[in-house]
């Protein structure tokens, strides 16, 4: 009895998640431009019009260049990071550096982007790709590093030890023994970050000017009203960022074994 | 065996490129954004001050005042609906299901990448005088005039931010949870406490600090966002983000009132926060 209740539970929170998806799938297919059941037909349309859409080439090519830089620089120095927390041998200096790690997490995007703006502004840095992927690279930071510190959780210190000890250089222990062990996690971590990257708004309004990113130009046609071209955008960019996320844990999990 | 004076393996110094980033990306921003705020405006030009001006007009004006108290209601009636969603969906998942309540947690963060703006938007699509639910209500002919209420309101803000924080909640909660051991529970319920009592004497004030971080995330990003009331909300549910938001790229766009607003509402904020969090370490310390 309980148990089932628990299941119906369960059932409607995944439901009560899913239904914005399931609906945007939906109506990307549906001829009718009015978002209404029974739908009437099933049609390529949208995704015509989303791609005649003048600017979505500057948008996508946008979004793809903050999504790669993003992966790199944030991948790189959160995998450095959490290696770095995860080698201290106090148990309460790790916590305390994680729980820090985490902190532009909690500051909502709106004050990270205009912060971020104010400053670019003072230091003459007009908005453009570079501010909004400097913004990026900060708000993927927290993320990589949760995800990079979940997955080197078991790393096996002593090998780099017995590294050392041998006569290794710490260049030398990092390219021939951690690096190979880490990669997965790394590459996990990476493509984490381009999900993110991908899929962020906020600190990109407030950065980029009067330049375009995928999520950039779909709040312009929100704004505009209802323009079912959205949710066939909508439909491309979720199953982009599923398959990265599923990539990214798949090949991080393989690592963590 | 290394000992306890020996060199570490990974020097701290790999710490120092994350440090820097948040430096110069988090602190200093955030400290340029307190300044700006003392600062006035003559149109587009920023002019260097030390007047309270910003903060003075802010605390005066009966409009503020409105949205911000209308904001950390908001923040907080939607805290109260996603904290216990959290925490039942994760007691579930970790006590119930055991081992396919992983799979489920799995399901529930991959939520989250289903498109930060879709989701708020999608619920246009639901909500919507002539959406999804409005339509199935009328065909099953359960109303006759679609429930114009449940587009372009608070309702609706609350709703959709509910479905944007949820797996956000999960997340701490669940693993608090995960450090708590299976016999604790067992061993609660052989000396005969009550479902209820296990729940308030065993299992809450293990998970406490999951749970404090679960409010604080929901109530935090649910009163900083300025994009749902904006996409869904109507005249009567405006927030106190999008007045901020509306400073920086509006019409009549005021960078340093936008930045004392900024401060003022982290305030109001952070003061809110901190009597839930302190009224839950009352509640489970029995």
């Amino acid at each position: 009895m309980v148990t089932g209740f628990a299941r119906l539970f369960v059932i409607l929170v995944v439901l009560f998640l899913y239904l914005p998806v399931f609906v945007t799938v939906i109506f990307s297919f549906s001829t009718s431009p009015r978002l209404s059941l029974p739908i009437e037909g099933l049609t390529l349309d949208w995704y015509r019009a989303a791609l005649d859409n003048p600017q979505m080439a500057a948008a996508l090519r946008n979004s793809l260049i903050l999504a790669a830089g993003t992966a790199l620089v944030s991948g790189l120095i959160g995998c450095a990071c959490s290696f770095g927390i995860l080698a201290r041998k106090s148990a309460r200096l790790r916590q305390g550096l994680l729980a820090f790690s985490l902190l532009p997490a909690v500051v909502p995007l709106l004050v990270t982007g205009i912060a971020l703006a104010v400053m670019f502004h003072a230091l003459g840095l007009s908005q453009g790709l570079r501010n909004a992927m400097l913004g990026h690279v900060l708000v993927c930071l927290p993320f990589v590093i949760l995800t990079m510190n979940a997955r080197l959780q078991n790393f096996d210190f002593s090998v780099l030890e017995a590294a050392r000890d041998l006569g290794a250089s710490r260049w030398r222990a990092f390219m021939d023994i951690t690096l190979p062990l880490i990669r997965p996690s790394l590459i996990g971590a990476c493509l984490l970050a381009a999900a993110l990257s991908l899929d962020e708004f906020v600190v990109t309004w407030f950065n980029i000017g009067n330049q375009q990113t995928v999520p950039v130009l779909v709040w312009g046609l929100m704004r505009r009203g209802v323009d079912p071209s959205i949710n066939a955008v909508a439909t491309a960019l979720f199953a982009l960022l599923v398959t990265l996320v599923a990539a990214s844990n798949l090949i991080g999990k393989r690592g963590a074994r | 065996m290394a000992t306890q004076d020996q060199p570490l393996v990974v020097s701290a110094a790999s710490l120092l490129p994350a440090l820097f980033v948040y430096a110069v990306l988090l602190v200093v921003p955030l400290a340029a954004l307190f300044g700006l705020g003392f600062w006035r405006a003559d149109g587009f030009t920023l002019i260097p001050d030390l007047s309270f001006a910003n903060y003075h007009r802010i605390l005066t004006t009966g409009l503020y005042r409105d949205v911000l108290i209308r904001t950390v209601q908001v923040g907080m009636i939607t805290a109260a609906i996603v904290v216990p969603m959290a925490f039942a969906l994760s007691y579930v998942m970790r006590f119930v299901l055991e081992r396919r309540g992983a799979l489920i947690l799995q399901l529930v963060l991959l939520s989250l990448f289903s498109g930060y703006l879709v989701r708020i938007y999608a619920w246009r699509t639901i909500l919507g005088k002539q959406g999804l639910l409005n339509t199935t209500l009328q065909y099953l002919g359960l109303i006759d005039e679609p429930l114009v209420f449940l587009i372009y309101s608070q309702l609706a803000v609350v709703v959709t931010l509910c479905g944007l924080l949820l797996p956000l909640a999960v997340l701490p909660i669940y693993s608090a949870m995960l450090n708590v051991p299976d016999d604790f529970l067992e061993a609660a319920r052989d000396l005969g406490a009550g479902f209820w009592q296990r729940l308030r004497t065993v299992l809450l004030p293990m998970v406490l600090p999951g749970v404090t971080t679960a409010f604080a995330f929901a109530f935090l990003l649910s009163a900083g966002d300025f994009v749902t009331p904006s996409l869904v909300g109507g005249m009567q549910s405006t927030m106190i983000g999008n007045i901020i938001a509306d400073q920086f790229r509006g019409i009549g766009a005021n960078w340093p009132l936008g930045a004392a607003l900024a401060f003022v509402t982290i305030g109001a904020m952070m003061m809110a926060c901190l009597a839930v969090v302190s009224l839950l370490r009352g509640v489970s310390r029995w």
